[in-house]
């Protein structure tokens, strides 16, 4: 294998439990948004554009569908003779099976991957975020900083902060702490779980916390904690730009709804910055004379007959003749009949919403159409499977 | 089938009629339907019948061709046994549109002697239609038929033709002593000593030769039926893929009866039109009957009915461009349309 300056490591095991039936079969990083992607589109593209060629992809929670739409890589144009795409599921060794207890025991078990490359650089990534950034700008950062670790941090609605790891920084933007999720913060700029380590920290810090009985085997929790108490150099990199983590049925609608709009944070139309997936090859999308489109974000494969308004609909959709949709996102291949209404909604992939079927939310939360809400609507309700 | 089948596909048609549009590209190249170039038809059809090896017969501005194809990787087509084959014609002349041109295999028999497969089908590359393949074979295999000519509705030819691949080898050997030059001169030979056999195809089915047969199946597209016979889940017509967005609708667009492909941002009116991968169209704007090519920019306030336009042209804007149902207007690739030039 070649030497490599810097390899990243994808965390993309996670569960993402607060999705609902979203995630009951699939990673959260594999949970689809904005029409056409994949949420993992967004940080493998950001590794082909900033030009990291080499992606350790770390899975472990319902890998099925990511193991197959990651395939070689060639989506991102990763599938590379040397490096490229490699998903790392966890393993057994001739004593017992490992799991993933924690992100920073994630990376130890899989050391050996990371040593084949002999990196300067270790880029630790998770799949859960969507977001566009250069990580060649803060290697550049982390490299001129002469740092031990750098972490990207943004800024977040103080409201929010205590969800965060939230980092308190000197003027030199050095972090002198590090609070994971503080009850009380006392700053609120947030780690985005994006670090660069230098390859020998990285190595003997995660050594030591495998030795540790008590440690949770976690970077925000144990690993970074221990290198501040070391006195290591930790820097902060500033990030400004659109981040959210889609963690919740909500936060996955508005991050859709982001999209829409003239002016929007979240430019999916930059030539130099393309979001690169695994393309579906459909027709174009078919308007009817019937129908009426207006601000919304609508692939191939789609067959509209109704009323779309600030709705995202995923390719293959289709929609029957007086079928009202508003404020929604359609996933994949559903299907929605005649004569229905459908406000602040996500339906997921193959769903198949019958003839005159009204989803109406009265407090503002997002509905999640289920089969299972369907069938509650309809006792007669039969499911495409 | 997969063993069985060989797929030809001639490439160096050139139709005067659709100059305008050929002037940077063959026709195998030319853009269909917003998406897809019309060889992907063939093509696909060759691919979704099994068929593994498949030979590209192209002659003269093949660069958008080859640069549509690349390694067939997008067709399954980049394998390490068979696979997609490029065989540009070392012949410069033009010697008119012969479909199977046995000089041009001449060139390149090699190909034909390395491969395995009993059958030959020879095809066209500028039908639009999707058919499988297999139920021909069958047919020709049962009927001990020399040579299957393939025969639209109507009963014009298509210009498609199966062969045993050791026939279409010695028709080559002996095109000199024959004064056979293509596999239409064999098929419409009345002393020919080989029997010719018709096989009628039912389906869906237009070959491309002018800009206003260009235009008018474009259009048809428009209606469901014949869409839902070229657009077949089961056996898609598959494409080079772009890494375009979904197209975004912007507050005030308008919308009906039109087909639009992926990456364009839609701000005006857009009414019986196909729209292709990558076009921007501008607030006020009305586009009507009209097929607009890739990455074209049509900014705002301009009025657009029955025009082709060609990819990457910039309309400036309050630009008025017509034509007509039968005479299109047609622009040429790259090129740019300002107001004062058309008023």
């Amino acid at each position: 294998m070649g030497k490599k300056k810097c390899v990243a490591m994808l965390l993309a095991g996670g569960k993402g439990s607060r999705l609902n039936s979203l995630t009951k079969d699939l990673a959260k990083p594999a949970v689809p948004f904005g029409g056409k992607y994949r949420i993992i589109d967004f940080t493998l593209s950001n590794c082909a554009n900033s030009g990291i060629d080499t992606v350790g992809v770390l899975t472990q929670y319902q890998p099925l569908l990511l193991n197959s739409y990651i395939g070689i890589g060639s989506a991102w144009d990763l599938d590379r003779k040397d490096g490229g795409v490699t998903v790392l599921p966890p393993y057994s060794e001739s004593s017992e099976v490992k799991w993933y207890t924690g992100t920073a025991s994630a990376i130890y078990q899989n050391l050996n991957y990371l040593k084949q490359y002999q990196p300067e650089y270790v880029l630790i990534l998770s799949g859960d975020h969507v977001y566009k950034m250069n990580y060649e700008s803060m290697l550049e950062y982390h490299i001129e900083k002469r740092a031990d670790v750098t972490i990207s941090l943004i800024e977040v609605p103080w409201v929010e902060a205590n969800r965060f790891g939230i980092m308190n920084t000197n003027e030199d933007m050095r972090i002198v702490e590090f609070e994971e999720k503080p009850s009380q913060p006392k700053n609120n700029l947030a780690s985005m779980g994006i670090y660069i380590f230098s390859w020998n920290i990285l190595k003997e810090y995660l050594e030591m916390d495998d030795r540790d009985p008590n440690s949770s085997h976690d970077f925000g929790k144990d690993v970074i904690p221990m290198l501040l108490e070391e006195n290591k150099k930790l820097f902060a990199y500033p990030f400004k730009g659109y981040w959210k983590d889609v963690g919740t049925v909500q936060s996955l609608w508005e991050a859709n709804m982001d999209l829409l709009g003239e002016e929007c944070e979240l430019d999916l139309f930059d030539y130099d910055w393309r979001i690169y997936s695994v393309n579906p090859n459909q027709p174009p999308q078919y308007i009817s004379s019937e129908a009426v489109v207006r601000e919304s974000l609508i692939n191939e494969g789609c067959t509209i007959e109704g009323e779309i308004d600030k709705s995202v609909l995923f390719q293959g959709v289709t929609v029957g003749k007086g079928t009202i949709i508003k404020e929604s996102v359609i996933m994949t291949d559903a299907n929605i009949g005649h004569n229905c209404l459908i406000e602040k909604a996500i339906i997921p992939c193959d769903v198949k919403v019958p003839d005159g079927t009204v989803i109406r939310s009265f407090d503002d939360e997002i509905i999640l159409v289920t089969e299972e809400v369907l069938a509650g609507l309809n006792p007669t309700y039969e499911s495409n499977c | 089938m997969k063993r069985k089948l060989l797929g030809v596909i001639d490439a160096t048609t050139y139709h005067e009629d659709l100059e305008d549009l050929l002037t940077h590209r063959a026709l195998a190249a030319l853009p269909f339907a917003g998406r897809y170039r019309i060889i992907d038809f063939v093509l696909s059809n060759m691919v979704n019948s099994g068929i593994r090896s498949v030979a590209i017969f192209p002659k003269m501005q093949y660069r958008s061709l080859m640069d549509h194809l690349g390694s067939g990787k997008n067709w399954d087509l980049n394998r390490k046994r068979d696979g997609l084959f490029f065989f540009p014609s070392p012949i410069v002349d033009n010697d008119g549109n012969k479909i199977g041109s046995f000089e041009h295999f001449a060139a390149n028999i090699d190909y034909f002697y390395r491969s395995t497969q009993e059958y030959a089908i020879i095809a066209n590359c500028y039908t639009i239609f999707n058919m499988e393949f297999g139920p021909i074979l069958k047919w020709h295999r049962q009927s001990n038929c020399d040579i299957t000519e393939l025969m639209r509705q109507d009963g014009s030819p298509m210009e498609m033709y199966l062969v045993k691949t050791s026939l279409l080898i010695k028709l080559i050997e002996t095109r000199h002593e024959t004064g056979y030059t293509c596999m239409k001169d064999v098929v419409t030979d009345i002393q020919s000593m080989y029997s010719i056999c018709h096989y009628h195809y039912n389906g869906y089915a237009v070959m491309i030769d002018s800009i206003e047969n260009y235009f008018s199946t474009s259009m048809k597209l428009l209606e469901m039926d014949v869409w839902k016979q070229l657009f077949v889940k089961e056996q898609p017509i598959i494409t080079k893929v772009k890494d375009e967005p979904p197209t975004k609708y912007v507050q005030d667009s308008v919308v009906k009866n039109a087909m639009i492909a992926n990456g364009c941002i839609i701000s005006g009116s857009v009414e019986n039109s196909i729209i292709s991968r990558g076009v921007k169209i501008g607030k006020g704007t009305v586009i009507k009957n009209c097929i607009i090519m890739q990455k074209c920019q049509i900014e705002e306030n301009c009025y657009l009915d029955s025009v082709i336009l060609d990819k990457d042209v910039k309309v400036e804007a309050g630009a008025r461009l017509l034509g007509t149902a039968c005479d299109p207007y047609v622009i040429r690739k790259g090129t740019k349309q300002g107001e004062l030039m058309n008023s």
